[in-house]
């Protein structure tokens, strides 16, 4: 077991944080190349008539999942070293459903917002100052909700912990659904094309 | 031989906003997303962890409170964990020099396929400053949501999913309904 | 077949290789380790000359002195001896349960026990498991009370070993014990017993890795 590199020592912090732009700027890449760069097109996901956001998000899944997968079962990377976050279910669930409105009211995600005002937008600007707005406000009530955010704490859980299940199977089970869910998308894409802004111009 | 000539020194001689370089389409959604598995596989294999972006933004706003004023950024929970224990500038973060590098990496992309414009993405029926206020809006709301969370969409919802984390998973599927939950109230202003 | 595999499209391509892949993640097994792994019995016993397996008490002494956290020390021995007394920061993980115990690969495991048997047969179980940087803390305990706690000045010292000597007192002073003049004389040596380890850390468990940086998103 070799990987990940860093766990075992093959470089220190300060070079992490040169890959780390390395990285990102892979990432950005791929985030512009995909589309994610307009708001417009990131909230038609929420109209139906385009579902850029849940192809692309469930084929990087997919791809890192069975990716991870593989090299852990080649014994290549060693899973236990890769860092994950404890599962905190009522926090997480209501930062969740409270990120998806935000996402449709104000267009984008923090990281599709940096590559969209990369391009210029201006309305990514203004987004990116109410997250760190957002964030501030977050800090200053913290201790009145710190009770909350640490609450349904489960732990480091996995899918085939909670669901009983091997990970292969799990594995399996993903992406038979992300398949199904791409069919899905390619035909409501079809139904609501009238109103993909991609189609447009 | 002339005619080309002719043409580069149209490009540089006529307004941009004239010549209009006619944008490319986006690429496959699916190849770009097997491209962005890959980039996150290469994370966790060199790395062994994830991408992100709030972080990089909570560290921003941490290093800001810090600055303004020392003693209130240690006397909070929240801040604290993001200063540590004060020898280290909070920007000295692997995220911030990651979220540093999406911004390069997007414009690298853009400017390469001739997506660079100024511009305020909107619907037809929204007016501009309606939508700048929608979007600092919705950042804020997002911003606040993705710290409950521990994460936003690249960190919770990619990098999670990815490693079939339960909490991320919960996480994914709420954004996806919250956002088709009020997709009704926001449609003046996408479609 | 060839026929149907050109007219499909590439998406339609893609969501086929993806199911393959899915399929076989059915019976290709778990990618944590697993408790059955190829022996490599030649690398194993490589790992024996020079040393490079074994740790002497008086390095482990100094690392624990200048406090260095690039290792994890790990008694072997069951709890109740555990809790009579232990090395500082050591963990316990009772020899018959290292198989199962969640130790990262990443780090220097250091094992000792009363002497050297135990260490050594965890030192294989863990070497069979792929785990690269393990050790044997040379002598166990036994050593550790004789190189480190009580450590003696043989009756006719060399310069050398005298000023060595010196070092060695302070050592053991540092851990509880005391250094020894060999009177020659004594036929029955004094009790010695071991200081107790009421102010030692005892913490059971997988070990952590200490000052864990902040990783989140």
């Amino acid at each position: 077991m070799n990987a990940p590199f860093f766990k075992f020592g093959y470089f220190n912090t300060e070079i992490s944080l040169v890959i780390a732009f390395i990285i990102g700027i892979a990432f950005g890449f791929s985030l512009e190349r995909g589309g994610f760069g307009s708001a417009r097109i990131l909230a038609a996901q929420f109209y139906l008539s385009n579902m850029r956001v849940l192809k692309v998000m469930f084929s990087a899944i997919v791809t890192a999942m069975l990716g991870v997968y593989y090299l852990g079962v080649i014994g290549f990377l060693d899973l236990k070293l890769i860092y994950m976050t404890e599962t905190y279910v009522l926090p997480q669930a209501l930062g969740g459903l409270i990120l998806g409105i935000g996402f449709v009211i104000g267009g984008y995600c923090p990281g599709t917002s940096v590559v969209s005002f990369a391009t210029g937008s201006l309305d990514a600007l203004m987004y990116i100052l109410g997250a760190l707005f957002g964030i501030f406000v977050f800090g200053e009530v913290y201790p009145l909700i710190a009770n909350f955010y640490n609450s349904t704490n489960m732990g480091v859980v996995r899918l085939p912990e909670a669901l009983h299940l091997s990970y292969g199977l799990v594995v399996f089970l993903v992406v038979v659904m992300a398949v199904g869910a791409f069919a899905l998308a390619e035909w409501a894409e079809k139904k609501f094309a009238f109103r993909n802004p991609e189609n447009e111009k | 031989m002339t005619s080309l000539a002719k043409k580069i020194s149209e490009l540089f001689t006529k307004d941009i906003e004239v010549v209009e370089v006619k944008p490319k389409p986006y690429s496959n959604p699916y190849l770009t997303g097997i491209g962005l598995g890959l980039v996150l596989l290469l994370s966790f294999v060199i790395m062994g962890r994830g991408l992100g972006a709030s972080g990089a933004m909570s560290s921003l706003v941490a290093f800001g409170v810090q600055t303004i004023s020392p003693e209130h950024a240690t006397s909070n929970e929240f801040y604290k964990e993001y200063i540590g224990d004060g020898t280290t500038n909070p920007l000295k973060d692997w995220l911030v020099f990651e979220v540093l590098g999406v911004l390069v990496g997007g414009f690298v992309s853009g400017a390469l396929a001739g997506r660079i414009k100024k511009r305020v993405e909107k619907g037809p029926n929204i007016s501009k400053s309606k939508r700048l206020l929608f979007a600092f809006l919705g950042g804020s709301m997002m911003g606040f949501g993705a710290k409950l969370a521990r994460g936003c969409t690249s960190g919770q919802a990619l990098t999670g999913g990815a490693l079939l984390n339960l909490g991320s998973w919960i996480f994914m599927i709420m954004v996806f309904a919250g956002g088709y939950a009020f997709a009704y109230f926001m449609r003046r202003q996408w479609l | 077949m060839k026929n149907i595999l050109s007219k499909l499209s590439l998406n339609q391509k893609l969501g086929l290789i993806a199911i393959l892949l899915g399929l076989i993640a059915l019976v290709a097994g778990n990618p944590f380790d697993s408790n059955e792994v190829k022996v490599n019995i030649k690398d194993i016993a490589l790992s024996t000359v020079k040393n490079s397996d074994k740790i002497k008490p008086e390095t482990l002494a100094e690392w624990l002195i200048e406090g260095k956290s690039d290792f994890v020390l790990i008694d072997l021995r069951n709890p109740e001896e555990f809790e009579k007394y232990t090395l500082p920061e050591a963990e316990n993980i009772p020899l018959v349960t290292l198989p199962e115990a969640d130790l990262y690969r990443n780090q220097k495991l250091i094992l000792f026990a009363d002497d050297n048997l135990r260490a050594a047969q965890g030192w294989y179980i863990l070497k069979s498991k792929g785990f690269k940087n393990v050790y044997i803390l040379d002598g166990g305990l036994e050593g550790w009370k004789n190189n480190v706690l009580f450590p003696r000045l043989s009756s006719n010292p060399t310069k050398e070993e005298l000023s060595q000597f010196e070092k060695k007192k302070a050592i053991a002073k540092y851990f509880g014990g005391q250094a020894l003049t060999d009177s020659g004389e004594v036929e029955t040596k004094p009790e010695i017993s071991l200081p107790a380890s009421s102010s030692q850390q005892k913490t059971a468990g997988a070990p952590q890795p200490k000052k864990k940086k902040r990783e989140g998103c």
